[in-house]
């Protein structure tokens, strides 16, 4: 492959047979004239017949063996929602790491409302795309619950969850378990009043649990009523503990699904 | 403009037909540029909207190299409406670009 140029068309030549007006000569002698220079469009077309080379090579899949993409087309565009997942996560974690040099998880009185609470309306209002930074991070993390839970529903109508994936089944299901468990930990560190009762909802929630229920409530928020050992405990499981846990589980999530191969249609 | 260049399938506008290698060549370019255009417009528009944005405080250097200090309200002015022409550019560039078709769509249009 090289990137000599063919030359088998006259574009010039063709524009003086056609009837065209002012405009669209100008128009087509602008785009081709750049084309002529940044040459984006042969690239483009190597890329594509390397595509194709690459995947010549490749085994026949089951699918294709015995004919079923007519059936199943219309599911493969759902098969990229577990790598959407994923980079809505990446998205979230990058987004995450700007805001955690702004924000500070302090209960503590500030002029107004609290210190964390002041640091948000700071990023908002003052700091240089600090709107859009936070905008990018809360709407990353909402498209990565609703893209996980999609991934969730395609594995199981297409049956992908069944022998031998059984292991990656249930580890998807600690995974969007976690996911849910970063969107609650993250709710909660504006520290504003949707924070402060959806805190006092998850206090309640933990105390209502059998026997372990005062335990679970010391452990997770710090006390049975909502206060600093509350948001400091949710700021750490966010922004420390989560992240580990999550990162690791879909390493290994996408590895088995690599060791194992992606399950086909049946 | 001649009459097989109007469309058979009862749509308003015109198309022309042209070859696919030029089809890639329009359909690439004119994405490319309305993306630039319209993403640029909008950080006129920004800049516009936002007393300390680094586009404004790049013009106002500009400006004061060449010893002129437009007013604020100049400014953003000036910046809304370079802002709402570069959108416009974009979107004409693309619709302009649209009324042309490689040999083979023209003729079934779908
Ligand atoms: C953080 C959340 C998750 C991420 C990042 C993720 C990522 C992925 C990726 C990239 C794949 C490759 C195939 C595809 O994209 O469809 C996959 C496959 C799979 N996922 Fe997930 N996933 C997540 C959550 C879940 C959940 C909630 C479940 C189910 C409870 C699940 C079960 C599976 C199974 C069984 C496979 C194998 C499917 C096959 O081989 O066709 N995953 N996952």
């Amino acid at each position: 492959m090289s990137l000599k140029e063919k030359d088998e068309h006259d574009h010039l030549g063709w524009m003086e047979e056609k009837q065209l007006s002012p405009i669209e000569k100008g128009y087509l002698f602008t785009l081709i004239w750049l084309d002529k220079r940044f040459r984006v469009v042969d690239y483009l077309e190597l890329l594509e017949t390397m595509y194709y080379r690459v995947n010549l090579q490749m085994p026949k899949s089951h699918t294709e063996q015995y004919n079923l993409d007519n059936k199943f087309w219309y599911w493969y565009p759902l098969y990229a929602l577990g790598s959407f997942s994923t980079l809505a996560y990446v998205v979230a974690a990058l987004s995450g790491a700007l805001l955690g040099f702004y924000y500070t998880p302090s209960a503590a009185a500030a002029e107004t409302g609290t210190v964390a609470y002041s640091q948000i309306a700071m990023i908002m209002q003052d700091l240089q795309f600090g709107f859009m930074l936070r905008s990018i991070h809360r709407w990353s993390a909402q498209v990565m619950t609703a893209a996980v839970f999609l991934h969730m529903l395609r594995v199981y109508f297409t049956g992908a969850y069944k022998e031998p994936r059984e292991l990656n089944w249930l580890l998807g299901i600690v995974l969007i378990s976690l996911t849910m468990g970063f969107g609650y930990t993250g709710y909660l560190l504006p520290w504003d009043q949707l924070a402060y009762w959806a805190g006092q909802i998850g206090v309640e929630m933990a105390l209502s649990i059998p026997v372990i229920g005062e335990w679970v409530a010391q452990l997770v928020f710090g006390g049975f009523s909502l206060g600093a050992p509350t948001l400091q405990r949710m700021y750490i499981l966010h922004v420390f503990l989560l992240p580990f846990v999550v990162t690791s589980l879909i390493a290994i999530h996408i590895a088995i699904v690599w060791m194992q191969g992606i399950a086909e249609p049946h | 403009m001649a009459d097989d260049d109007r469309r058979t399938d009862g749509r308003e506008g015109r198309d022309v037909e042209v070859p696919l290698r030029l089809y890639k060549t329009v359909t690439v370019f004119s994405t490319l540029i309305a993306v630039f255009a319209v993403v640029f417009g909008f950080l006129l528009l920004d800049a516009a909207a936002l007393g300390t944005g680094l586009l404004r405080q790049l013009a106002r250097s500009i400006l004061g190299a060449l010893s002129l200090s437009p007013s604020d309200s100049l400014l953003s002015a000036l910046f809304a409406v370079a802002g709402l022409l570069s959108i416009a550019l974009g979107a004409a560039v693309y619709v302009l670009g649209t009324r042309f078709k490689a040999a083979e769509m023209s003729a079934g249009d779908d």
